[in-house]
């Protein structure tokens, strides 16, 4: 017999992994990507199911048919949901965040965003401002690179 | 009394190294479109999803979550498994079989290009006791090439015979990559990557996705348009321990395992019976192991299509082999039809050192059924 | 005609936040043990395993279910891995009886571990499940996007926080009956509603822990059950659906399956009942294990699956109707998944839940005279649903 002494609790071998990768956008995001570089929101539609989709689709989901065109999406839109997020996550904007699925004029499904210019002191009249329902513009930041994160909603006046 | 199981529509992403003009997303459902389009049903005929796909090879911790759609599951009764794309095809002959489905959509595929395939491999390896000595899928290969050497008689030479002539008739496979022969000479020149596996045993890595339509006896009475390319005659599938002891590579216990259960189903016993057997093998010392453990005799019955040097799209490699398969049956395998094909297999392996192996036998279906 | 199904065997460790007295291999052995002794059964009886494992980015082992294959006796066995996100525990049920059904297993082994406590970077792993070019830049996790959904069907149907609230109290009381539980105890609607905002209108208390611990069952055909169990519960109806990964795809007058009152659910539940012989769930049905990692998700499958009518669920639930005592059925006897989330297995915990009440083995959980229960479980983007219907006896249409 080996005499040993009980393994303590809480001992860990550490390890830190990181892959890397790169996801290829392909046509249908690298051209909403460069939409947003010239300030446009693209979206694809489906002449087959007849809805238009945002964030763009190469294909529509209902019909099962390949999206065969683009649409310019109006920058006015409804909120469908929102929230507050009050915990954050280390890499994305500082915590409390307002975000809403906001469905564009003229598009059938809901995109989501921050949504800026709310004061965020009081919850609860923050996301009475921001109530589904409510109205939204979309606003873009001075120099898009072609990132989600180049334009925000902002409530309409 | 179990359902008759028929694949009816196959579809293959073309081959090919590293696809950047679409997304994953597209690349699945392009190639599921197709293999609808081969069995002439609309995706709403379908009632069943079985994915196969590996988060870590896809980068994303539920890649089913983007991808289900896309392979044909939208408002579908959808389920994944994660071993290979070869065990999404067994679940899916299950699913039809129980009699509580009536049509399914195989889908998996794999881009190796876009991830770091040896550090996911590596990953696999158990924190304490594997990871440390960076064990991944060469070091485990070349581990089972000298088990398999020692325990089969293979050699250095036969491995590299058997590598050209693989490669040869993959440049005959219109649905290749059309790289060019590996001749043994090269073969048996190149480096070691870990002895006894050198450079020229390991085919090439590629992108791909495969989707295969099943369906139950009941679907095709009812859709008398729907001609069949083959009857599923009999799956298995095996895992074997997670050591790589001597013991465990010499037996080759689950490969034996997959192909029994397999031949059982389909009620043969020898496979003489086959005309055509697509073998997965990441080496050159896997394929020689198999066709010993499997009883194979007839060279020009293994791997007609080229195997992995046709392409090698890692993860659905094995669920690749059995579009082939189905193919031969059907006599739809063009420049690599094997004449007269009327009963096929396709094997694939999955872990490290084959620690998981799969089989599926096809059967060609008589005009009329 | 298939092969009635029937559970001969199950067991579940108590959870917590970290299990640092096993690996993860060795909390899969111990459930897989925990089930054969269960059933009086030995691996040798068993012919096939489904290995029920979610990401293994939490735990940061590759495709761990390989890692495992030795400890669960599962070595030269057809062995494969299910995973569907948060539902994959269901799934990994419903294979297992497709298995069974379809004659290619007479019995099949079911069994995962789950530990997410590993990496303590776990929100980011529930961040990156988004898509690369569109959310990822986003703060979306499963707390926001259901915070957001919760927003506007409280909206829709006129509730507010306190609602919310009362269902976590009836949650922590029904699991002060339950041994395995990971939370536990009496709390009040106002402790609810101070404990910290995470994401309006979500504050801790109405959000799952984070559990580590590891279950199986073991199913087989009549053979089997005839060898094997005294009184087994059958599996007499698998439901599951998949919807769009696309959230803003299912909000909106163009919506095809709601995403804010989950409308999927009704799809897969019908599904599920029309194979079990289920034409009035609230009468038939005694026990429904849910799987809600929210405060809000047990209201959906309340009302998708046929218990009470749209938007009602908490305005019942104020009346007491999903309680243990004098409730229309039991809601999660064991404090379901609000109460204990070892993600991987979840969803195998409702079955296990479920089918221990018609087994009569639910202990102080156990509710008098359960001829029905329903074991649901739910992933991805609230995009994977399931559901599984446990009977007294095996059921034929």
């Amino acid at each position: 017999m080996i005499d040993m002494p009980d393994t303590a609790t809480g001992e860990v071998v550490s390890d830190e992994i990181t892959l890397r990768y790169d996801y290829s956008l392909g046509e249908v995001a690298g051209k909403f990507m460069q939409g947003l570089r010239e300030k446009k929101i693209l979206a694809t539609r489906c002449s087959k199911s007849g809805l238009t989709y945002l964030p763009p689709r190469a294909y529509c989901e209902r019909s099962f048919e390949p999206c065969d065109g683009w649409v310019e999406a109006g920058t006015g839109g409804v909120i469908e949901c929102s929230s507050i997020v009050v915990r954050g996550y280390e890499g994305k904007r500082k915590a409390p965040m307002a975000i809403a699925f906001v469905r564009l004029d003229g598009i059938d499904t809901a995109i989501a965003n921050y949504v800026d210019g709310v004061d965020l002191a009081d919850f609860d009249e923050a996301m009475r401002r921001i109530a589904p329902g409510n109205r939204v513009r979309v606003e873009f930041i001075a120099s898009p690179e072609g990132r989600i994160t180049d334009f925000s909603f902002v409530l309409e006046s | 009394m179990s359902q008759q199981v028929y694949a009816i529509g196959v579809g293959l992403h073309p081959a090919t190294r590293k696809e950047t003009r679409f997304r994953l997303e597209e690349l699945v459902f392009r190639t599921a479109r197709q293999a609808l389009e081969s069995a002439q049903i609309s995706r709403r005929q379908l009632d069943n999803l079985v994915i196969g796909a590996c988060d870590e090879l896809d980068g994303r911790p539920i890649s089913s979550m983007l991808m289900a759609a896309p392979a044909g599951g939208y408002l579908r009764d959808e389920i994944k498994v994660t071993d290979s794309g070869a065990t999404a095809l067994c679940l899916a002959y299950a699913r039809i079989r129980s009699g509580e489905f009536q049509a399914a959509m195989v889908s998996s595929w794999c881009k190796s290009s876009k991830t770091d395939a040896d550090a996911v491999f590596r990953l696999r390896g158990d924190p304490f006791f594997m990871r440390p000595l960076g064990m991944d899928n060469v070091t485990a290969d070349a581990l089972f090439a000298q088990a398999v050497a020692a325990e089969l008689g293979i050699t250095d030479a036969e491995v590299a015979t058997r590598i050209e002539r693989r490669s040869r008739q993959a440049t005959a496979n219109p649905r290749g990559l059309q790289a060019p022969v590996r001749t043994a000479g090269e073969i048996a020149k190149s480096p070691y990557r870990a002895t006894p596996l050198r450079e020229g045993h390991v085919p090439e890595l590629s992108d791909g996705a495969v989707s295969i339509v099943l369906c139950s006896q009941a679907f095709l009475d009812a859709n008398p348009q729907v001609k069949p390319l083959a009857r599923i005659t009999g799956v298995g599938w095996s895992s074997d321990s997670y050591r790589l002891d001597a013991t465990r590579l010499r037996s080759m216990k689950s490969a034996r395992a997959a192909w029994a259960m397999a031949m059982n189903q389909a009620g043969i016993t020898e496979a003489s019976a086959l005309d055509v057997i697509e073998l997965e093998a990441p080496t050159g010392w896997h394929e020689a192991a198999y066709v010993r453990a499997f009883g194979i005799e007839d060279d020009a019955a293994v791997s007609p299509s080229g195997g992995q040097y046709a392409q090698n799209p890692l993860f659905c490699s094995g669920m690749v082999n059995a579009a082939e398969a189905i193919l031969q049956v059907a006599g739809q395998a063009g420049a690599v039809q094997v004449p007269a094909a009327r009963r096929s297999a396709a094997h694939s392996c999955n872990g490290y050192a084959q620690q998981g192996n799969v089989v599926a036998i096809f059967e060609a279906v008589e005009a009329g059924i | 005609m298939s092969q009635a199904v029937a559970v001969l065997g199950t067991y579940q460790s108590e959870f917590r936040t970290q299990d640092p007295h096993h690996t993860f291999v060795e909390q899969a052995q111990i459930a897989a043990a925990g089930a054969y002794r269960d059933a009086g059964m030995t691996p040798e009886d068993v012919d096939a395993v489904v290995i029920s494992l979610a990401p293994t980015f939490f735990m940061g082992v590759a495709d761990a279910d390989r890692w495992a294959l030795d400890h669960i006796f599962g070595a030269g066995k057809p062995v494969f891995r299910v995973h569907t996100g948060g539902a994959t525990g269901g799934s990994a049920v419903h294979a297992a009886n497709t298995l069974v059904r379809s004659g290619l297993a007479r019995s099949v082994l079911i069994v995962g571990a789950e530990r997410i406590a590993e990496t303590p970077d776990a929100q980011k792993v529930l961040n990156i499940i988004f898509d690369a070019f569109y959310e990822r830049d986003l703060p979306l996790s499963t707390n926001t996007m259901v915070a957001l959904r919760a927003t506007t069907y409280m909206q829709r149907f006129g509730y507010d926080q306190e609602d919310l609230a009362r269902v976590v109290v009836r949650a922590r009381r029904n699991a002060m009956n339950n041994p395995y539980a990971h939370l536990k105890g009496e709390v009040t609607i106002a402790d609810v509603l101070s404990s910290r905002m995470i994401a309006w209108p979500l504050k801790l208390f109405d959000i799952c822990p984070r559990s580590s611990g590891s279950a199986a069952m073991i199913v087989g055909n009549m053979e089997m059950a005839k060898r094997f169990a005294t009184r087994p519960a059958f599996v007499n109806g698998a439901g599951a659906r998949t919807d769009t990964y696309w959230l803003g795809d299912r909000m909106g007058p163009f919506a095809e399956s709601d995403i804010i009152e989950y409308q999927l659910i009704a799809e897969a539940a019908r599904a599920c009942f029309a194979q079990g012989g289920i034409t009035d769930p609230l009468k038939q049905i005694q026990v429904a294990e849910i799987y809600d990692p929210y405060s809000i998700n047990s209201a959906f499958t309340l009302e998708q699956a046929g218990f009470c009518s749209r938007g009602m669920a908490l305005r019942l639930e104020r009346e007491g109707y999903w309680d243990c005592d004098g409730g229309a059925v039991a809601v999660n006897p064991s404090g379901g998944t609000l109460c204990t989330n070892p993600i991987a297995i979840s969803g195998l915990v409702r079955c296990i839940d479920a089918a221990n009440q018609i087994m009569g083995k639910a202990g102080a959980m156990q509710i008098a005279g359960v001829r029905n229960a329903l074991a649901t479980a739910s992933g991805g983007s609230a995009q994977f649903y399931t559901c599984t219907l446990f009977g007294a006896d095996p059921y034929h249409a």
